[in-house]
């Protein structure tokens, strides 16, 4: 094409004329226009002309438009008649041009910062309240064997999860052992009003914990048995969980999970951390619930306990062997478990413990010694 | 009732061969047919891609998916500017940020409903079934009308924001539409086992098709359902014979040599199989199309297809395995379970302590994803792109000149359903 038309190019920083081709469609139909192009000094103004017309650009009002594959030509966009385009492969136009990267806002701010505020606060109102108040009430509604099941079908979950074999994490049931632990939740429930049967699970791992799970379903770990130096550390710890069940805290959170995973599913969905900010979401909405419940989980474990003349005290020492056991470990558990709650929680057990309080011993030696063998 | 509606339009123009053999006789004989004739190509470099795709990824990362509508918006302009015909490029004109106000609206409206209906059905689930696998299916099921409804109103959105030769595109509005339509022909798909799945596609894309315009060029989509049928046999086949041998296996118990070589060899064949019929339906339709009173050809190559598919997933796959090591490793460390595999090497687990080894596990997680996006753009995205605009040519379009533009189609959620419910339309 160059042929037909000799193309004058005086390089260097203000070419003075410029005669170059291009192609010039004017966004009102689709004719491909064969211009030729100059700049016209006295307006600044790029002039395209084709047969039988012209048309002015404004050297000030052209835009190039962004990411094009074609890195050989220039794709010209003009701010006043936003779709007309103009191609041309005269790179040196653009050093013509001031205004080439101003980017035209075709959205309205004020608009994106309205339905920011509205989303921010619809996910906030459905997180932190209508979700909340609704797992509240259909924790209560649910049938405890709607319950189990839950229970069951989360207590599954954990198994498998914990085991690498991927046939489960199986229970501790040595008949001396398991004995001794049915004696103790019995004892642990006088005239309680469970919502359903209260069930106590030993699981074989040697993590250091435990946990409730809707439908009166308390879990052990083998670890923590290890790491209770006295029968009153364990069941201070199974109180606290009783504390659970009784306000049904693990149905709650069953079901506000439900609730609000979706909805946070919706807002970090197709993106590459898009999992991992969704857990760590969850975690930090449960965190803000869950303080709540574990106090007042620890004040109905204090009840108990000196219902059966156990001293509160007890739990106190079972979280200090918590800290001990993770608070060396430079770590992630380290940081949750050593966080100033846990030495608040340990005081609180302290100042739990009546004046002139008599503890008794809870267990015989031997009973003691086939509790700690229960995973043999 | 909703048959007759779909058949509505449904004249039986079938031409089992389905190529627009008719078009291209009249062609050959015509020595002005070349003037009208737009060949396509793919100007895009894959290097350029990579880093966009591998850049972007990491902008979105440091900006907790903000960035990803940037990164849509940026990555379409290089894959539309990258496609031509007869040189002149396609544009794509979408902003970031309507894409970001069409998401926050979609959050807005999709965050009550999705929250009350999944607390419900959680509950009523283990009420009444003790279980949690009602739930999981009714929320599924649930979701797929809203799902398509996204999948149109997005692609509407796209059509929208593409322009070529100056002159927009449009799909017309008809989301419900879409959505029963689409419900009816996998119900028929799913009652079929299968069989009517060409049906399926070929009355899904004449619905769009039918719907789409450029300028003031309406797109027509002609043919009829059979002729995807022939090309669907190599899918149909071997899973038949899959399931013949499934059930054969079980009734006698035998899966040895013959049964093992048996089912790799229907594997295979599946895989080629759904490959072929992709690229074939692709041709198929794409040829009876029309733009007016321009038409299409386009002659991909299945094999072409298949290899971009096997070396692109191929390389993308062998790279994130690398990458998922670490990951593994700390996987198990931190749930305990690998201390027997680290004991085995004291000092590397001597020499990282637990937060080294959470940031190289985050590292690479990041790492993974960054790495699986750039690599299948450059090297499946990218090279697909480039195959089929090559083999595509737009014949007749000497009357091209006459089309006029289109009023704006202003559609202020965007892409924002799809973009919350994770349609994730490739690109």
């Amino acid at each position: 094409m160059s042929s037909v038309i000799p193309t004058v190019i005086r390089v260097g920083a203000r070419p003075a004329q410029l005669d170059a081709l291009g192609t010039y469609f004017n966004g009102e139909s689709a004719e491909a226009k064969s211009v030729t192009l100059h700049i016209d000094e006295c307006a600044k103004a790029l002039v395209i002309k084709w047969d039988g017309g012209k048309v002015n650009w404004l050297l000030a009002q052209i835009q190039l438009v962004p990411d094009q594959a074609d890195q050989d030509q220039l794709l010209m966009a003009n701010q006043i008649h936003p779709l007309a385009r103009l191609i041309t492969d005269e790179k040196l136009i653009a050093l013509r041009c001031p205004n080439l990267h101003r980017s035209v806002v075709q959205v309205n701010k004020w608009r994106i910062l309205t339905w920011a505020l509205a989303a921010v606060m619809a996910v906030a109102l459905i997180i932190f309240v209508l979700v909340p108040r609704i797992a509240d009430n259909l924790a209560d509604l649910m049938p405890p064997n709607g319950e189990q099941a839950l229970g069951a079908a989360t207590l599954g979950h954990i198994r498998g999860a914990l085991d690498q074999s991927g046939t489960g994490l199986s229970f501790c049931t040595h008949e001396a052992g398991r004995n001794v632990l049915n004696n103790l939740t019995v004892r642990l429930t006088p005239g309680q009003s469970l919502p359903g049967l209260l069930t106590v699970h030993v699981l074989n791992h040697d993590m250091v914990n435990a946990f409730a799970l809707p439908g009166g379903q308390i879990v052990v770990f083998r670890g923590l048995i290890e790491v209770a130096e006295t029968p009153e550390e364990l069941v201070a710890v199974i109180a606290h969980e009783i504390g659970h069940v009784v306000s049904r805290d693990p149905t709650r959170h069953a079901l506000r999970s439900a609730g609000s995973i979706g909805v946070l599913g919706l807002l970090f969905g197709d993106f590459a951390g898009g999992a991992l900010l969704l857990f760590l979401a969850e975690q930090l909405i449960e965190a803000r619930y869950s303080q709540t419940a574990e106090t007042e989980a620890d004040s109905f474990a204090h009840q108990i306990l000196i219902q059966i003349h156990v001293s509160p005290a007890s739990l106190g020492d079972m979280f200090q062997r918590f800290l001990q056991k993770y608070g060396e470990d430079e770590g992630v558990m380290s940081h949750f478990v050593s966080h100033p709650e846990m030495i608040e929680r340990i005081e609180a057990a302290r100042a739990a413990v009546p004046t002139n309080f008599q503890p008794r011993d809870l267990l015989e030696v031997s009973e003691w010694r086939a509790l700690k063998n229960i995973c043999s | 009732m909703i048959v007759e509606d779909i058949t509505e339009t449904g004249v039986d123009e079938c031409d089992l061969h389905g190529s627009s053999s008719d078009h291209s006789e009249v062609h050959s004989n015509d020595s002005s047919a070349t003037l009208g004739t737009l060949p396509g190509e793919f100007v895009g470099r894959r290097w350029r891609v990579f880093w966009m795709a591998f850049k972007f990824g990491i902008y979105t990362i440091l900006t907790l998916g903000f960035y990803r509508f940037w990164m849509k918006t940026r990555l379409r302009r290089w894959y539309w500017s990258s496609v031509r015909f007869g040189g002149h490029p396609f544009e794509y004109v979408g902003d970031p940020l309507e894409k970001l106000l069409g998401f926050l609206i979609a959050v807005v409206i999709l965050a009550f409903y999705i929250c009350v209906v999944n607390l419900a059905l959680m509950f009523a689930s283990f009420s009444l079934f003790q279980g949690d696998f009602p739930a999981y299916l009714l929320s599924f099921l649930g979701v797929v009308p809203l799902w398509l409804f996204a999948a149109y109103r997005a692609r509407r959105y796209v059509l929208a924001r593409t322009r070529w030769r100056g002159i927009r595109f449009s799909l017309d509005p008809g989301a419900w539409g879409y959505v029963y339509r689409a419900l009816w022909h996998w119900t028929l798909t799913l009652v079929s086992f299968g069989v009517l799945w060409p049906r399926k596609t070929f009355w899904l894309e004449k619905y769009k098709t039918d719907r789409t315009s450029f300028g003031s060029a309406p797109l027509e989509q002609h043919g009829c359902w059979r002729i995807l049928f022939i090309p669907f046999l190599q899918v149909l086949i071997p899973a038949m014979c899959g399931v013949a041998l499934i059930i054969w296996i079980g009734e006698t118990g035998h899966f040895q040599g013959v049964e093992i070589g048996l089912s790799c060899i229907l594997l295979f064949w599946f895989g080629f199989g759904v490959v072929h019929y992709q690229v074939q339906a692709k041709r198929r339709l794409t040829e009876l199309k029309s733009v007016g009173e321009a038409s299409l050809t386009i002659n991909p190559s299945v094999t072409v297809v298949l290899r971009i598919y096997i070396l692109g997933y191929g390389l993308s796959g062998i790279t994130a395995l690398i990458i998922l090591v670490p990951i593994l490793v700390i996987a198990f460390s931190t749930l305990d379970l690998v201390d027997v595999n680290l004991r085995l090497y004291p000092e590397i687990s001597a020499v990282l302590s637990t937060w080294g080894l959470t940031v190289i596990g985050i590292a690479s997680y990041f790492g993974l994803f960054l790495m699986w996006s750039a690599l299948t753009h450059a090297f499946v995205t990218m090279p697909l792109w480039r195959h089929y605009a090559s083999v595509c040519e737009l014949r007749d379009t000497e009357t091209f000149s006459v089309v006029t533009q289109r009023p704006r189609d202003a559609f202020q959620e965007a892409e924002g359903f799809a973009e919350a419910l994770d349609v994730g339309a490739g690109i």
